[in-house]
């Protein structure tokens, strides 16, 4: 009996998308995956990444158009969120798989036979979940799912779910198991057009196609204090405030204190010299800043490049706590600093630069001579939260920033489990040029809106 | 007494620092008396200021009265909004360091030495400091001026044979402008080129902690 009609490219993405959250940051492969963010309903909150540098898009022939909330990205700003652990899902079109979640990608072999990795490998190797996309079998009629790659890998171990024309395999230690069939199909013509042996899952099931509509959490937070309600004691802690008071997140500095979390290390550039500089202070005020945390004495070790005050007789509260042993320092050259946390943000273990070499800082630090000169090995921080200061967020979590107030900001965002931005105000996705966004909600867990009329001074 | 005599003050150094910028330049000051090299640029030259504030092209400090906390230089001054300025998280304005784009960088120093090893974040004696950006545009810039007093607070050389404090960077400094003299940092060592006006080759000297070579061609202080 000739089995029954195959799915149509449109149904295979469907059934892709049924595996996405809201929430979800799914980076998609060329080929069959660009369909998938046109199958998505509206609101679905689910988060598209094309490698070709878009966040947030659905496709329109051959170009991809943002949605509102859309972000156009750098390519490696794009790959960077794949390494960096920022994307759930990846979805490629292998042009054969095996057993084990091993992949061809379907650029390397099918059209020019020469090795075109592209973003595959970085799609196989970033996210925390990889669903491949294909048809059943070539145009010859042979399976796509084989024992032997014979085109070259892209990805070793890297599926996790292979979606078809025909059913739905999972990669499981001991091989394939089928999960679903197409309607119609039965378990026998699938493996009869599968390379390999498949094991049958005892619920076993039919393909389906409809997506709930969800609606996509909210990021926005009405309180300061509730956005931290999960810091906890001996968390490593990121806060922005490059020396004044522009893009220093005083609410989340104050939600902070109240929060009374202990034992706390800091990454920061300076640990508290606003109160010292007073720039824009009004008389008889004290500027809010990091110093607030040392004065409560949460704070156990600063990780940071301008601890201190720049006037030795005028001593910063983070200063005296030193001078007291009450708190270790960490000192970083300052684009060290910011380096560290790209690198982390993106991924990047460790990275060598010259800053340093030969000084103090390099001192317990493996170092290396390239072209006859010296780079020390720093590595790249993260953190457990980053509260970080914006200008304008839309509900999306994508954020914009004023003037030089972004120079910490928007390097941290990327670096912690749970960013949180204090921002002037929060609008609707497409308020926001996509063109001018700086940090992509990809970034951005949480959102606070600093209340009118908040005053940076006490 | 050399001590006795009048020294140039921080604005004549400044305005010396500002004759080494290269028009159409790359230039980032450091704190202190390189702050004050932006306002003596020369007529009709074109430098362009970097802040690892994270601005590009800025322009002088903001007047009284119309501050605004989102428009700071490295010092966490304010700045005045002038057309062209161009904005930048910390890792792409220490990039631009690194990765050679910035021409000149001026710093204060707290010491340099015969080798030209630059000493100007910690003073022992208060066991903590500020690195802020100085190592990267140790590291970076395709030069560093140093702009400083000659001598500390006791009298005592800043330029010495080896520093005795935290080193910044090694064999980083091109060019030593002070309140008393112009030395240039050569592979052979140290160079006086110019003299504060009224000081001696041998005053100036006597109050370096380094041999100086002399130029065939040292002259007074140019402005």
């Amino acid at each position: 009996m000739p089995p029954a009609q195959r799915l149509s490219d449109d149904q295979i993405a469907r059934r892709v998308a049924r595996e996405l959250s809201p929430g979800q940051v799914v980076a998609l492969g060329f080929g069959l995956p660009g369909l998938v963010p046109g199958v998505l309903p509206e609101r679905t909150g689910v988060f598209c990444l094309s490698e070709s540098g878009a966040l947030g898009y659905v496709n329109a022939g051959q170009t991809v158009k943002l949605r509102p909330g859309g972000t156009p990205l750098g390519l490696a700003e794009a790959v960077a969120m794949l390494r960096g652990g920022r994307v759930d899902c990846a979805v490629v079109q292998p042009a054969q798989v095996n057993a084990a979640g091993d992949f061809s990608h379907w650029t390397t072999a099918a059209t020019t036979g020469v090795f075109a990795p592209g973003a595959g490998l970085d799609l196989a190797a970033g996210p925390k979940r990889v669903i491949a996309m294909l048809r059943h079998t070539a145009e010859d009629g042979s399976p796509n799912i084989v024992p032997e790659l014979t085109f070259p890998v892209d990805g070793i171990n890297a599926l996790h779910l292979i979606i078809t024309d025909i059913a739905v395999l999972s990669v499981i230690p001991r091989g394939l198991e089928l999960m679903e069939v197409a309607p119609g199909w039965r378990a026998d013509d699938v493996s009869a057009l599968t390379g390999v042996p498949l094991r049958r899952n005892p619920d076993m099931g039919e393909m389906t196609f409809d997506m709930e509509p969800s609606r996509f959490p909210s990021k926005v937070f009405s309180e300061a204090r509730d956005a931290l309600h999960d810091l906890s004691d001996g968390a490593t802690v990121m806060i922005d405030g490059f020396a004044g008071p522009g893009g220093m997140p005083h609410c989340l500095l104050v939600a902070l204190r109240d929060h009374g979390a202990r034992d706390l290390t800091m990454i920061s550039n300076t640990a508290g010299i606003a109160r010292i500089t007073n720039f824009g202070t009004p008389p008889g005020k004290l500027a809010i800043d990091h110093s607030i945390l040392i004065d409560s004495k949460q704070i156990k070790k600063a990780i940071a490049s301008y601890p201190v005050s720049p006037s030795a007789s005028r001593p910063s509260a983070f200063e005296l706590a030193y001078r007291r042993g009450e708190v270790e320092l960490e000192l970083v050259p300052q684009g060290t600093l910011a380096e560290r946390l790209r690198a982390g943000g993106a991924g990047v273990a460790a990275f060598y630069t010259p800053t340093g070499a030969g000084t103090l800082i390099a001192q317990g630090k493996e170092t290396r001579v390239f072209n006859g000169k010296e780079y020390v090995l720093e590595k790249g921080l993260r953190a457990d939260f980053c509260l970080i200061r914006g200008h304008k967020a839309d509900t999306m979590g994508n954020v914009i920033y004023k003037g030089t107030s972004r120079n910490f900001n928007s390097v941290m965002a990327p670096a912690a489990r749970v960013t949180v931005v204090e921002v002037d105000e929060v609008v609707e996705p497409g308020m926001l040029d996509s063109e001018q966004i700086v940090t992509p909600g990809v970034y951005i867990s949480r959102i606070v809106v600093r209340p009118p009329g908040f005053s940076p001074y006490e | 007494m050399a001590e006795q005599k009048a020294r140039l003050d921080r604005d004549v150094i400044a305005m010396r620092v500002a004759k080494e910028l290269p028009d159409g330049g790359y230039v980032n000051l450091g704190i202190g008396i390189p702050t004050l090299v932006s306002g003596f640029v020369t007529e009709g030259s074109m430098v362009f200021f970097h802040s690892e504030s994270g601005v590009l092209n800025c322009g002088p400090l903001a007047e009284e009265g119309h501050e605004d906390i989102d428009l700071i230089n490295a010092g966490g001054q304010f700045l005045q909004p002038v057309p062209g300025m161009a904005f930048f998280n910390s890792a792409e304005g220490f990039a631009m360091i690194r990765g050679g784009h910035v021409d000149v960088t001026v710093l204060g120093a707290h010491q340099v030495s015969a080798k030209g090893d630059l000493a100007n974040w910690m003073l022992p004696d208060r066991g903590v400091g500020n690195i802020g950006g100085a190592m990267d545009l140790a590291a970076g810039a395709k030069a560093v001026i140093v702009a400083m007093e000659h001598t500390d607070r006791e009298n005592q050389p800043k330029i010495v044979q080896e520093c005795t404090y935290p080193i910044t960077g090694h064999g980083c400094v091109t060019l030593v402008i002070t309140d008393l003299a112009v030395i240039r940092c050569t592979a052979q060592g140290l160079v006086l080129e110019e003299v504060a006006p009224g000081w001696t080759v041998a005053e100036v000297q006597a109050l370096t902690g380094a041999k100086l070579a002399v130029s065939a061609q040292v002259k007074e202080y140019q402005l």
